[in-house]
């Protein structure tokens, strides 16, 4: 039976996408054992992170992962680091997954159109790097809220009660914080 | 078109993170697929969650995860149910003016009198009947009332424009108002027809009360 390959390390954004045209192209499930591998796990945890059940956040990572294999061949490497292609997979599942649990019939999300403009495509490759390292010169302050803001359903109001914080305070901390980055990744306003 | 009025920096992010609700995430959609600049930013907010997904502690999976979702990769996917057609009243819109194209699975009610030279359409979204979502006419040189928000609200003006305070809004152009801001809009020479969409949720025996408070300060108008 096939299982996850063994790896030294995580998946670097280039061997990521290597690998996902790879399933897209030829169903390699190798290579589907190593994206679960390294995407799987992360996934649970992102789920986890935003308050759903152990049960519900197991339940979003393997349907995000069916997903991945299933729309793998509509996947572009250019148009999209993998990371942040999973990511939209992943929020888009937990929006359906809540609208299900009441009773509503999720969204057609194919109809879907917001790709980016030719210019940021180019830069999509290095996009991956540049995010980290712009994420790293946040201040911890900063980096909480920016977490925060993807990791609760409602922003600023549960951020400011998990912070303790006024909602003015976190408004505004949001702000600077997207100021920042917008500055350390060099993207006119 | 020259757009010269995005959304801001926080509701991209909120959309990019999905934590804005339907109706909002709807009106921010329309803008969208017209606003290069917007969805350049969008992309750029995906891209951190991205890197935050990427950077996570690998969390225990159930031991059958694996064999699990390798059981069902040839399974086919369940069909969706077939989509209910929509019901959209003729709005009676001049023949230049298509709706945006994430209104196509959404009812549209036929237009309602408000107030002198206001009328509204009900949008609601078989996805979230509970959003807030309406078409909203208002006829040339009409002149609102000076109001606040109690809510974030989201304007897309589709065609014709408006000027306020806070600048001249054209086609394309996404207004956002919350309690900060007093505006009075006066719609142009060829009036004004937009998208909008309010923060919250309603029931709908409130649903209509919500709006005439809201839309009270339009009835005054001249
Ligand atoms: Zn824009």
């Amino acid at each position: 039976m096939l299982t996850p390959v063994e790896m030294t390390g995580p998946l670097d954004a280039a061997a990521q996408a290597h690998l996902l045209v790879l399933v897209g192209q030829t169903r390699d499930r190798q290579a589907f054992a190593q994206l679960f591998k390294h995407f799987a796990p992360r996934l649970k945890a992102f789920h986890l992170r935003a308050n759903v059940s152990d049960t519900a956040a197991e339940e979003l990572a393997q349907e995000t992962m069916l997903l991945l294999w299933r729309k793998a061949d509509s996947f572009d490497p250019t148009r999209a680091g993998v990371a942040t292609w999973v990511f939209t997979i992943t929020r888009n599942l937990r929006i359906d997954h809540a609208r299900r649990q009441r009773g509503i019939v999720p969204q057609d999300w194919a109809e879907e159109d917001t790709s980016p403009s030719a210019e940021v495509l180019s830069l999509e490759a290095e996009r991956a790097e540049r995010m980290r390292c712009a994420l790293a010169g946040l201040s911890a302050e900063q980096r909480r809220v920016i977490e925060l803001s993807f990791f609760t359903e409602t922003p600023h109001a549960g951020i400011a009660t998990m912070l303790n914080l006024p909602l003015g305070t976190v408004k505004s901390r949001i702000r600077l914080a997207l100021a920042r980055l917008r500055d350390l990744l060099g993207t006119e306003s | 078109m020259s757009i010269q009025h995005h959304p801001n920096d926080d509701t991209l992010l909120r959309f990019s993170t999905g934590g804005l609700n339907a109706g909002l995430t709807l009106v921010t959609q329309a803008h969208m697929h017209i606003c290069t600049q917007c969805r350049d930013r969008v992309a750029a907010f995906e891209a951190v969650g991205g890197a935050l997904l990427d950077e996570q502690p690998a969390a225990a999976l159930a031991p059958a995860a694996f064999a699990q979702v390798l059981s069902r990769l040839d399974e086919r996917p369940a069909a969706a149910p077939a989509p209910r057609a929509p019901r959209q009243a003729n709005l009676h819109l001049a023949p230049d003016t298509a709706l945006p194209s994430v209104l196509a699975a959404c009812d549209i009610g036929r237009w309602l009198w408000f107030g002198k030279g206001i009328r509204y359409s009900p949008v609601r979204l078989p996805w979230a009947p509970e959003a807030n979502v309406m078409l909203l006419r208002v006829a040339a040189n009409c002149a609102v009332y000076p109001h606040t928000h109690a809510e974030h609200e989201l304007t897309l003006i589709l065609r014709g424009g408006y000027s306020d305070c806070t600048g001249q809004y054209g086609p394309g152009d996404m207004a956002e108002a919350d309690a900060d801001i007093l505006h009075q809009p006066h719609a142009d020479d060829e009036g004004c027809l937009c998208l909008a969409a309010l923060e919250g949720t309603m029931r709908l025996d409130g649903w209509l009360g919500k709006w005439q408070r809201r839309l009270g300060p339009y009835l005054g108008l001249y």
